[in-house]
């Protein structure tokens, strides 16, 4: 890869930014990088103080506004969490860090080959989709995918689902594709409220592949970045989240919370497992308490 | 920026909240009305240390529904004993407007035109024209029981079980006093965007659209204007939701209130989880969710200046209850808002 020209920095370069463990976003320096978190994390709303870290803040708002602070704001779903101490860089959990590390990496690549695909111009002797002869799989490894994409092609054949998706990605980890979380506020819809009927897969969330469109959806590059799959994976979400945050959507909730715009099985059996404190479709909870001999009016004769 | 503050009305109504009206004119003068036959008359002009009642005014039964009139000493009431209201808040006079069949769910003032509609479960409207007193109320059939009512300068939006939403014209209902008919057909009749009972609805203050809530923790937002691209920007989203403590999926609340900010455009639903959040109906965003409150939020309103939210919080009732009691539970909170606190980010 002896490519870095065209403002196009190398990947220690990008590698070596310091960057926001909340919203994942890197910067130049360590300074602007506090200043960062100090103007959109620890910033009370209450009175605009900038504090230096989320217990700084939570502290703060305890005594000066008598409130209690439930999450870090503008942060990812899942990087809400006050029980992290962040200043800077400094109190980023390791497996943080290495997906991060994961994600950058995976990032520049793709970048780099979505500018050579642009370019038009591929390097000798790299077909369109090299990873697929990079990857070797060992026997026993083709065995488990296989039974895997057998019992996976079982659960959506029991579900009424079409196989369309699973062949067309044709891909060693199909359900990848189809597991990126989905966001709610963010899908129009139409008359047919929520269009989850299992028979009519609703459109993928559009992947990770802004620049090529026509290309493939890539395998997990587990083997070939030497990290580890679960990484790659989180990797993925998170790559989704910082998506969604910079098309100026905001997940309302925990991304497993938010399979709407995804795949219409998931969001079914989401949907069973919520449990909603009042589910009557007729009566609501009002004409229930009117019904109570508490609440009951009983009109007076000849009125 | 000033100090924003939080903090509880005392004394609270005795018993669950069921709305809560800001005035027209005066930014600190609300109405709450009650379960316990009352109708609570506070003033917060004075702040957090005084006591901010004024006045309370008993009805015969329940009071569902509070809304104010023509000027701020004027209110409407809707109530358990069927019967719509005009309260006169100087002098504490109840003058019952009309009757309907059933207890009657709602009541909206449009003030463009002076009127007020009332929906009742017994599944009419009634339509009051308060420019003429001596007029009889007309009552219009509606599809389905009515559930929520709201109004914007030139609609009125009823949503009602079924999944039925109806949206009628305020225009063509001064005709219809005008004309002296009896006939009103909706503008235009829509099917609810959320699968569940719907639980609130509430308009924008430009006019442009209004959004809906559900028992089953969604939000919708929709625009009147009926042209494709108008209708194509509808979209609903999820909220009010908790994970369930056993990890097992998510306990989902209803949304029992919603309320634009007349000045930014946003809007706050208010849940069974006790918790209200700021959102931007434009952007699709988020921009809050308050800390928790003690209890279910049974609803919101914010003042006409937008400088503060009103929370009506009590117990929330659950499927399958069947003793209830808001008694010793119920408390309004007022929230003063930071300048920018309900501001849209897109506009910053």
């Amino acid at each position: 890869m002896g490519k870095k020209k065209r403002g196009h920095p190398d990947v220690e370069e990008i590698l070596s930014r310091p960057w926001c463990y909340y919203c994942e976003r890197d910067f130049e320096d360590l300074k602007l990088l506090i200043s960062h978190q100090k103007a959109k994390h620890f910033k009370c709303d209450r009175c605009g103080r900038r504090l230096n870290t989320a217990g700084g803040l939570s502290v703060h708002l305890n005594q000066v506004h008598k409130e209690t602070l439930s999450q870090v704001e503008n942060a990812l779903p899942n990087r809400q969490g006050l029980e992290v101490e962040i200043f800077g860089m400094e109190g980023i959990p390791q497996e943080v860090l290495e997906q991060h590390r994961n994600r950058i990496i995976q990032n520049f690549y793709q970048a780099q080959e979505d500018r050579r695909i642009a370019t038009g111009n591929p390097p000798p002797g790299q077909s369109k989709n090299p990873r697929k002869k990079i990857k070797i799989e060992t026997a026993e490894e083709l065995l488990k995918r296989f039974a895997e994409y057998r019992a996976q092609r079982k659960a959506v054949l029991a579900s009424g689902g079409s196989m369309d998706g699973v062949v067309q990605t044709g891909t060693a980890f199909p359900q990848q594709t189809f597991n990126q979380p989905g966001f709610p506020g963010q899908q129009p819809h139409g008359q047919a409220a929520y269009g989850f009927s299992a028979d009519s897969l609703p459109a993928r969330p559009s992947s990770g592949l802004v620049g090529a469109p026509g290309l493939p959806q890539r395998p997990t590059q587990a083997g070939f970045w030497g990290s580890s799959a679960q990484a790659t994976a989180s990797g993925d979400e998170i790559d989704q989240l910082i998506r969604m945050a910079e098309a100026g959507v905001k997940p309302q909730k925990r991304p497993e919370e938010g399979e709407e715009a995804g795949d219409g099985k998931g969001k079914k059996d989401k949907d069973k497992k919520g449990r909603m404190v009042y589910d009557d479709a007729e009566f609501s909870p009002e004409e229930k308490m009117a019904a109570l001999p508490r609440y009951a009016y009983i009109p007076p004769v000849g009125t | 920026m000033a100090p924003a503050t939080q903090y509880e009305l005392s004394p609270p109504p005795g018993d669950a909240v069921s709305s809560i009206a800001f005035a027209p004119d005066s930014g600190t003068k609300l109405l709450v009305s009650s379960w316990d036959n009352k109708v609570y008359h506070y003033d917060i002009t004075n702040g957090p240390e005084a006591s901010s009642l004024v006045n309370t005014y008993e009805h015969r039964a329940p009071v569902l529904d509070v809304c104010f009139g023509a000027d701020d000493n004027e209110a409407f009431t809707a109530g358990m004993d069927w019967t719509v209201n005009r309260l006169n808040l100087e002098t504490g006079e109840l003058t019952p407007l009309s009757k309907h069949t059933a207890p009657v769910r709602r009541v909206v003032y449009s003030k463009s035109h002076g009127i007020l509609v009332s929906a009742s479960w017994d599944s009419t409207l009634n339509l009051h024209n308060l420019n003429d007193p001596s007029s009889t109320p007309i009552t219009i059939a509606l599809p389905g029981k009515p559930q929520a009512l709201a109004g914007s300068p030139s609609k009125i939006v009823v949503a009602m079980t079924g999944r039925i939403i109806n949206i009628y014209d305020v225009d063509s209902i001064a005709e219809l006093f005008r004309t002296g008919g009896t006939e009103l057909k909706p503008w235009q009749q829509r099917e609810s965007s959320l699968r569940y009972l719907t639980r609130s609805v509430s308009c924008m203050p430009n006019d442009a659209g209004y959004a809906t809530s559900s028992i089953e923790g969604r939000v919708a937002v929709e625009w009147f204007e009926d042209t494709a691209e108008s209708q194509a920007r509808k979209y609903a989203f999820k909220c009010h939701r908790q994970a369930a403590p056993d990890g097992d999926g998510d306990i989902v609340y209803p949304v029992n209130a919603l309320a634009f900010h007349s000045v930014h455009g946003t809007f706050a639903s208010g849940g069974g989880d006790g918790t209200v959040a700021l959102w931007d109906a434009e952007a699709k965003r988020r921009l809050k969710q308050y800390q928790k409150f003690p209890n279910n939020v049974a609803a919101l309103a914010f003042s006409n200046d937008g400088k503060y939210l009103a929370v009506g919080v009590c117990p929330g009732f659950e499927t399958g209850q069947n003793d209830y009691s808001g008694a010793g539970q119920t408390s309004v909170f007022i929230r003063e808002l930071g300048e920018n606190e309900a501001k849209g980010k897109g506009t910053k």
